[in-house]
């Protein structure tokens, strides 16, 4: 079953958020919004942070290209990358049909908890999108 | 009236750019002051028009491409090999008029600018049909587009995608672009002429009885982006700060084995 990605948290630049708790610790699983995606139209390659790597609420934790373009993406939350998506770069056909449960990219573990007080609910996101057209 | 011979609504302007005349650089150079220029936008917000050539012929590979891919085309394997860090195809750098364009886009704007890619190969199409030089871009030829996934020539010019520019067939302009959070960096080819190292590859001087020089192009194509874009280009320089800037990341980044070699 899918996500609902009227629950998720999104950021400005993005990538949606699904907050949970695992093994007592805070865990948020990183994807691309469905937005972006159509924005971005035929994704190419992606690449993926290391397994470990610490990131801070808005560093770039990859990249992906489209239509020669290439786009960071941005961590919407600060910690350690504990798991990544490996299998995500060689189906990145995928991404479009199901963003917000095959979509994951990463999941990392949360170390500022108020690292994700400025990130956007669901309708915010709706807004901003809407904005951009 | 800015703005009107692209129908768009995608005019930065009216507003005040800066333009970096034409010069030739070292391969691993071009690619920082692009680089440095990128950041330098993200910070002010000022576009920037720049136009540069090669001190030397140079395979550029884009961001993705891996380094052992340079073993399919021979006639390049002997020059410099430089990485880019926008997608797409490689290139040889040799024969060719190269230009990179970088403007602020919103915060929050997602994917590929295709209206920059638009609006600049307008802009370079009419600067070569007022030499009778028909440019047309790929989407309107009327062959079938290939998906990006399947666009998987070695060479950029081998490629097809819907905004590259074709004469007679063949393609002479394209362009890539790499974004950062409040600019994107445009940067493309022009082929004039064929190259030793891309023979398969023709330039539009070789379909004209009479060649363009970079000095009849280069203001032509000014005045299309000032309109098109709506800005107006004023001759500047590189700052300090970009100079330092692109020393520092051609020394780290494009001049480094480690850089080129990492795919």
């Amino acid at each position: 079953m899918s996500r609902d990605e009227s629950k998720l948290l999104y950021a400005e630049s993005h990538e949606w958020v699904d907050l949970a708790e695992e093994d007592g610790k805070a865990v948020g699983t990183i994807g691309l919004s469905g937005f972006a995606l159509e924005q971005l139209n035929d994704l190419v390659y992606m690449e993926l942070p290391e397994l470990g790597r610490e990131l801070t609420a808005g560093e770039e934790f990859g990249e992906v290209e489209s239509v020669k373009a290439v786009s960071p993406l941005y961590s919407p939350v600060s910690g350690k990358v504990v798991a990544v998506h490996e299998d995500l770069p060689e189906n990145l056909e995928k991404l479009n049909d199901d963003p917000y449960e095959f979509g994951w990219i990463v999941k990392v573990e949360i170390s500022e908890a108020n690292s994700v007080e400025s990130l956007l609910d669901h309708a915010a996101y709706q807004k901003q999108c809407a904005e951009a057209g | 009236m800015m703005n009107t011979r692209t129908g768009s609504g995608a005019s930065l302007g009216p507003t005040v750019g800066r333009l970096i005349s034409l010069a030739t650089a070292g391969s691993a150079e071009n690619m920082a002051i692009d680089q440095a220029i990128l950041d330098s936008v993200t910070r002010t917000g000022v576009p920037v028009l720049r136009f540069y050539q090669w001190a030397e012929p140079t395979l550029s590979l884009g961001y993705f491409q891996g380094f052992a891919a340079r073993a399919t085309h021979a006639q390049s394997d002997a020059i410099c090999c430089v990485r880019r860090t926008t997608g797409g195809g490689a290139i040889v750098h040799d024969q060719e008029l190269t230009y990179s364009v970088t403007i602020p886009v919103p915060a929050g704007s997602a994917g590929p600018r295709s209206v920059l890619y638009q609006q600049t190969h307008a802009s370079i199409a009419e600067a070569l049909a007022n030499f009778g030089v028909q440019a047309v871009p790929f989407r309107r030829t009327g062959v079938e587009p290939r998906s990006e996934s399947r666009n998987s020539q070695f060479l950029c010019f081998q490629r097809r995608t819907a905004e590259d520019l074709i004469v007679s067939g063949y393609k002479v302009l394209g362009s890539a672009q790499r974004k950062s959070r409040t600019a994107v960096l445009q940067h493309g080819s022009l082929l004039l002429c064929t190259s030793l190292y891309a023979p398969q590859l023709p330039g539009v001087n070789d379909l004209l009885s009479t060649p363009l020089s970079v000095e009849q192009l280069v203001p032509q194509i000014v005045e299309n982006l000032s309109a098109n874009l709506g800005v107006d280009w004023r001759v500047g320089t590189l700052s300090s700060q970009e100079i330092r800037d692109a020393d520092k990341i051609r020394r780290e980044r494009f001049a480094s084995s480690v850089w080129t070699t990492r795919r």
